[in-house]
């Protein structure tokens, strides 16, 4: 039931509008089902002497004293009359597509709204491409259901309506005769655009699968022409590019089936009306004028019919995509019961019993996590991949909550902090920093709106991208993102120290963040960087001991559990893991000094 | 006002030698558009005829009193409706059947095309480029060739059967009513070219907004720990409340098209109604033609309709004609010469009894390489690498260490001096040769959708089980394999996602291993690994690099001190050259590069 509630949720304030447009559309069918009955007019009222069919307020104002004069009148009333049918249907027009549009509208910035606010559990685990295929094609199929498909069932009803309607008031034996095949033109097409989903499924997996070939083809080619696999890629890709072009020849044949199939069942409609129309006019039941009137008034019954029948069948996917837009919005932000308490924050962080584990994990990737560190100290988190270092700096940041201990800053509980406070005083540099569609200078500058250009080049000197940025062809101007130029990792990393710079952050968190910078690189930023920090609580998390071995205290973490604790020369006098460790990575330095 | 007729006029030029490239694809096809344009014919005269039918009943049963020819009546009327199913289904089947043929062949062309275009095409060419011309401009290519054939020939037969018809029943009449006509043309001309233009602005927007959209998801943890989120929020805001006022402007603008045209439309009605009325009363035609005439008046928008909007569709096709065009004409610059392929044969037909074996000796003799865009990188190199060495290319990015893989796989040539594979030029012998006796391992490692024994057979398509289980085992991938519930028939579906990348790597080194190559390649990746599989990648990298010319862009320690011969390169120069010890010794560059990183720091 929650869909109906999203379904009117979006359109709040709106409601009138849709009621306008719907109003304007019910005048605008109603007019239209009197144009054959001017023709009926002229034929039955105008040369001969019956009643016609149109009514009264019309009928009153084409009063001419000549044949002539008569006919005069009817020709530009009927222009008048369609002048006005014309102002309904742009009244209607307007409301509905400021409706659709705004409800549209509503959509999008909520869904962008609460995407972004969606917790980091629910982001890693989230597949990117669903995802945008929701915020995207399933948005846009709702905004076509309510302001398209919607607004068309309802003309397509109207209008037959009134056209059953003008036929009974001329003759009711012949409109039921008109609408015999009805039944069979809305079923037939409500069972076959329901029924045609699956084969239009086998046709989009199969388009996926040859889409799937070239992408693979076109990222791979190093491999492909390496391995002079050409022939046999061409052999893969046109078997599916076959597949596809077979599946959805089937579907055009049964489309093909279908449309000349109703088109039989409607021209045996119009037999039928025409012959008995001929037999009664003949008879004297009905007059040649209302004869050519049912003619015009059973193609307002129809056609519009078989498309009534297809927009039903396709109702079922306007369905499929409003759960799906709802399966995000069931989903709880990150931000709904957090505290509002905004602390100031120093830097003096400890951990106490911090333990963590996902809820459908069978063992903790955290436990026993207990450490100290002062403002301007730097502790460096050394371990191995699946350690358990990353985690750590997840729940410093609140992007996970530990689920047993307490982690403190400054004597408050990081829990009643409020989450954005909290993350806007702990600057955390990722190892794979995600680099905003817009140029590098305003990627820097990201933070900080109007950052005047000697800062961000100083920041971009001091993480020595500088000289690489000047080395596009657009300088700092070069759009990188998406739609840019693709920086290496090592120059998103180093653009992603840059943008902290800008900043005075009271606690720095470097998540791997140097791991694609070569060494020299390495050593001249973290030098540069020394100078920076100086009352900055610093997290270095690495896996490079030599990037650990400077820091006033070194975890080592294995298992989710520190191993050791201390600084460089206590961790080697104990010789344990650290020590060992310690060997390993740096086998060349004892082979330069036995040299 | 005057830019805009600019723009509607540069929208409107026409580039006949696309469409001229685009209609020889359409050639093999002759037959069935011929039958598409006869059965789109047929429709034209059908929906012509239908009025006239009625017309008969009218004046000759109804007018006439004569009950007697009802029978014949329904007669034609149901031979018209069986008519009308037969020809209906035909044209869509036909249409249909050109659409998804038409499809198929310009993806089967623009795919072998994109087999044969060198490296360097990929490396200029932005890989969703590519994939836009292969669905998305096909597509829609064929889309509009099929159905635009149909609409054109059915809106072009059904004007002229119409004012045929008209003509032939009452001269006059017609001219009279016809003089909406221009107005109907201009109209429909003037709003289809506004509303494309429109809606291509709303494409455009669209596309800003799946992009916000994207990097909202993407960027989540980024935007989280930057504290980004209010605003993007105003960003994404901006961007979405310009999209609903553009959309709203569109949508009225669309909506005023229709109207206007059923004014025009109804202005006929009215003559029709009053001039034709006048002559029903004067007895020059009759009832039943008065009923043509309003009939007629009422369809000829629709035609008028359909030819705006095939021409509109046409123009918007142009940029996607283009498009394709020139992804499939487009032109290899390293290809074989034409003697070469004679003595070797082409990749489909190879010609092996005349290939010489290759034993692995590679020379760079005099080598320059210049990018297009005139950057040297490589200025008169040489280097000489005896079969079943192994040289490790040290550097920093941008000496050139890609380059000279690059120029020994042939994916670029030299642009001056030669590259001698066993003594000879191997522009002398095809790149298919070279290629056959090339193995190339990415350590980011690009797997195929499918099996693992897929992506490992890949190295050679008519390996056995057991070869491929050997291989496997001989790098040490056999032990994880094995562990999975399917071996080696799991999926390592799309991406290979279910891998960790050191799985991945060692997969790719079977995959190489299976190829049995002369010449192997290493690409280190500078992704980081644990010490687990780090050990198990570098007793992988010593099997495969077992006797075969070995060429490294390293970046791991272990992997340059094995190698028997190490060239530090800058600047596209040699500044050393030597193995670990001698240039550990000599304190250089070398020397610096790896002992930096153990300075202290705080001085």
């Amino acid at each position: 039931m929650k869909r109906y509630h999203q379904f009117t949720k979006w359109m709040h304030g709106k409601k009138k509008l849709f009621i306008l447009g719907f109003l304007a559309l019910m005048a605008t069918q109603y007019f239209r089902s009197l144009t054959p009955l001017f023709l009926q007019h002229i034929v039955d009222t105008v040369f001969g002497d019956d009643p016609s069919a149109l009514p009264g307020f019309i009928t009153r104002s084409l009063q001419g004293s000549t044949v002539q004069q008569t006919l005069l009148l009817v020709s530009v009333v009927f222009v008048i009359y369609t002048v006005i049918r014309l102002l309904f249907v742009l009244i209607s027009r307007v409301s509905f597509a400021y409706f659709m549009e705004t409800v549209a509208y509503n959509m999008r910035n909520t869904l962008y709204d609460h995407i972004q606010n969606l917790s980091f559990t629910y982001h890693s685990s989230a597949d990117t491409g669903d995802l945008i295929q929701r915020t995207t094609t399933d948005v846009d199929a709702y905004r076509r259901f309510i302001g398209e498909q919607l607004v068309e069932v309802a003309r397509l009803f109207f209008l037959s309506a009134f056209a059953m309607y003008q036929m009974f008031r001329m003759f009711p034996l012949m409109t039921g005769i008109s609408l015999v095949t009805a039944p069979i033109i809305v079923i037939s097409a409500a069972v076959y655009f329901s029924k045609v989903k699956t084969v239009f499924d086998r046709v989009e997996r199969a388009e996926a699968s040859m889409t799937t070939a070239v992408q693979e083809n076109v990222t791979g080619t190093r491999v492909v022409k390496a391995f002079q696999n050409e022939k046999f890629e061409i052999d893969k890709f046109d078997a599916r590019s076959e597949t596809f072009r077979y599946e959805s020849m089937r579907l055009s044949t049964l489309m093909a089936f279908f449309w000349s199939g109703t088109d039989f069942i409607i021209f045996i409609q119009y037999t039928l009306t025409a012959s008995f129309g001929i037999y009664f006019t003949i008879q004297g039941d009905m007059m040649m004028g209302e004869f050519i009137a049912f003619l015009g008034l059973l193609s307002m019954i129809v056609w519009p019919l078989r498309q009534l029948g297809r927009l039903v069948g396709d109702f079922g996917k306007t369905i499929v995509a409003l759960d799906r837009i709802d399966d995000i919005l069931v989903e709880e932000s990150e931000h709904k019961y957090d505290s509002s308490n905004k602390p100031p924050i120093r830097g003096h962080i400890r951990f106490n019993n911090v333990a963590f584990q996902f809820h459908d994990d069978h063992q903790p990737l955290l436990k026993n996590i207990n450490f100290e560190v002062k403002p301007g100290e730097t502790l460096a988190v050394i371990g191995k991949t699946g350690s358990g270092k990353s985690t750590l700096m997840n729940l410093l940041i609140r992007l996970l909550d530990v689920t047993d201990g307490e982690i403190m800053i400054d004597g408050v509980n990081i829990n009643d902090i409020n989450k954005k406070h909290l993350r806007q005083h702990i600057g955390v540099i990722l190892q794979e920093p995600f680099l905003y569609s817009r140029s590098v200078y305003d990627n820097i500058g990201i933070m900080k709106q109007n950052a005047d250009q000697k800062h961000i080049h100083d920041a971009a000197n001091i993480a020595r991208v500088h000289d690489d940025i000047l080395g596009f062809e657009e300088g700092y101007k070069t759009v990188v993102g998406e739609r840019g130029v693709t920086l290496s990792g090592g120059q998103k990393q180093r653009v992603a120290i840059a943008r902290m710079l800008l900043e005075n952050k009271p606690v720095l968190v470097f998540d791997d963040s140097l791991s694609a910078v070569d060494t020299e690189t390495d050593i001249q930023i973290r030098r540069a960087l020394n100078h920076h920090w100086q009352d900055t609580t610093v997290f270095i998390i690495t896996h490079r001991i030599t990037t650990a071995m400077e820091a006033d205290k070194i975890i080592i973490l294995e298992d989710g559990e520190i191993k050791a604790f201390g600084d460089h020369a206590s961790l080697l006098k104990a010789n344990g893991v650290y020590a060992s460790l310690y060997k390993e990575q740096t086998q060349l330095k004892q082979e330069v000094k036995t040299q | 006002m005057k830019q805009l007729e600019e723009e509607t006029f540069e929208d409107l030029s026409f580039n006949p030698g696309t469409w001229k490239m685009i209609f020889s694809y359409m050639k093999p096809f002759r037959k069935l558009i011929i039958g598409l344009i006869f059965f789109a014919v047929m429709i034209a005269i059908i929906d012509v005829s239908h009025p006239l039918i009625t017309r008969y009943g009218i004046d000759h049963i109804i007018s006439a009193d004569d009950l007697s020819l009802l029978p014949i009546f329904i007669l034609i009327y149901g031979f018209y409706t069986v008519a009308t199913a037969v020809v209906v289904f035909m044209f869509i089947f036909l249409a249909e059947k050109l659409r998804n043929n038409l499809a198929y062949q310009i993806r089967k062309k623009a795919f072998k095309k994109l087999q044969e275009l060198p490296f360097s095409y990929y490396d200029r060419t932005p890989a969703g480029w590519i994939m836009a011309r292969m669905t998305s401009d096909s597509r829609q290519l064929s889309d509009i060739l099929s159905w635009g054939i149909v609409d054109v020939t059915w809106g072009g037969f059904m004007m002229v059967f119409l004012l045929v018809v008209m003509f032939v029943i009452n001269w006059q009449l017609t001219l009279i009513t016809i003089t909406v006509l221009p107005a109907l043309i201009l109209l429909s001309l003037y709003f289809r070219i506004k509303i494309l233009k429109a809606f291509r602005k709303i494409r455009k927007q669209n596309s800003k907004i799946t992009g916000l959209y994207n990097e909202g998801i993407n960027g989540a943890k980024t935007t989280k720990t930057l504290v980004l989120e209010d605003s993007n929020y105003r960003e994404f805001d901006h961007h979405t409340d310009s999209m609903k006022r553009h959309s709203i402007r569109a949508n009225i603008f669309a909506g005023l098209y229709f109207p206007s045209i059923l004014l025009v439309a109804s202005i006929a009605s009215a003559l029709v109604y009053y001039f034709g009325g006048l002559r029903v009363y004067d007895e020059i035609i009759t009832v039943g033609l008065l009923y043509v005439f309003a009939a007629y008046v009422a369809q000829f928008f629709e035609p008028v309709m359909q030819l705006a909007n095939s021409l509109a569709r046409f123009q918007q096709a142009q940029a996607s004609a283009e498009r394709v065009v020139s992804l499939i004409e487009a032109e290899p610059d390293i290809t074989d010469d034409a003697d070469v392929i004679e003595t070797y044969g082409t990749i489909e037909q190879p010609k092996t009894e005349n290939w010489e074996p290759l034993i692995g000796d590679v020379t760079f003799d005099h080598v320059t390489f210049k990018y297009k865009k005139g950057e040297t990188v490589l200025h008169d190199f040489n280097l000489t690498v005896k079969a079943g060495e192994s040289v490790a290319l040290v550097g920093h990015t941008g000496a050139g260490k890609s380059t000279i893989v690059n120029l020994i796989c042939r994916f670029y040539e030299p642009t001056e001096g030669s590259v001698l594979i066993d003594g000879v030029d191997y522009k002398k012998r095809t790149m298919h040769w070279l290629h056959a006796h090339l193995g190339y391992v990415l350590q980011d490692p690009q797997l195929f959708s499918g099996t693992i024994k897929d992506n490992i057979r890949y190295g050679r398509l008519d390996a056995s089980d057991e070869m491929i289980e050997h291989a496997a085992k001989m790098v040490g991938a056999d032990d994880f394999i094995r562990t999975f519930d399917k071996g080696y028939d799991t999926e390592v579906s799309e991406g290979g996602s279910r891998l960790s990348v050191g799985q991945k790597q060692l997969i790719s080194f079977a995959r190489a291993l299976i190829a049995d190559p002369k010449i192997l390649i290493l690409d280190e990746a500078t992704s980081s690994v644990d010490t687990h599989t780090e050990k198990k990648i570098q007793q992988a990298i010593k099997t495969v690099m077992e006797g075969r010319t070995t060429f490294i862009i390293a970046h791991r320690l272990s992997t340059i001190v094995s190698a028997d011969r190490i060239l530090v390169l800058e600047n596209g120069q040699i500044i050393e050259s030597g193995d670990h010890e001698t240039l550990l010794e000599q304190s250089g560059h070398y020397h610096k590069l790896y002992t930096n990183q153990f300075k202290p720091i705080k001085t």
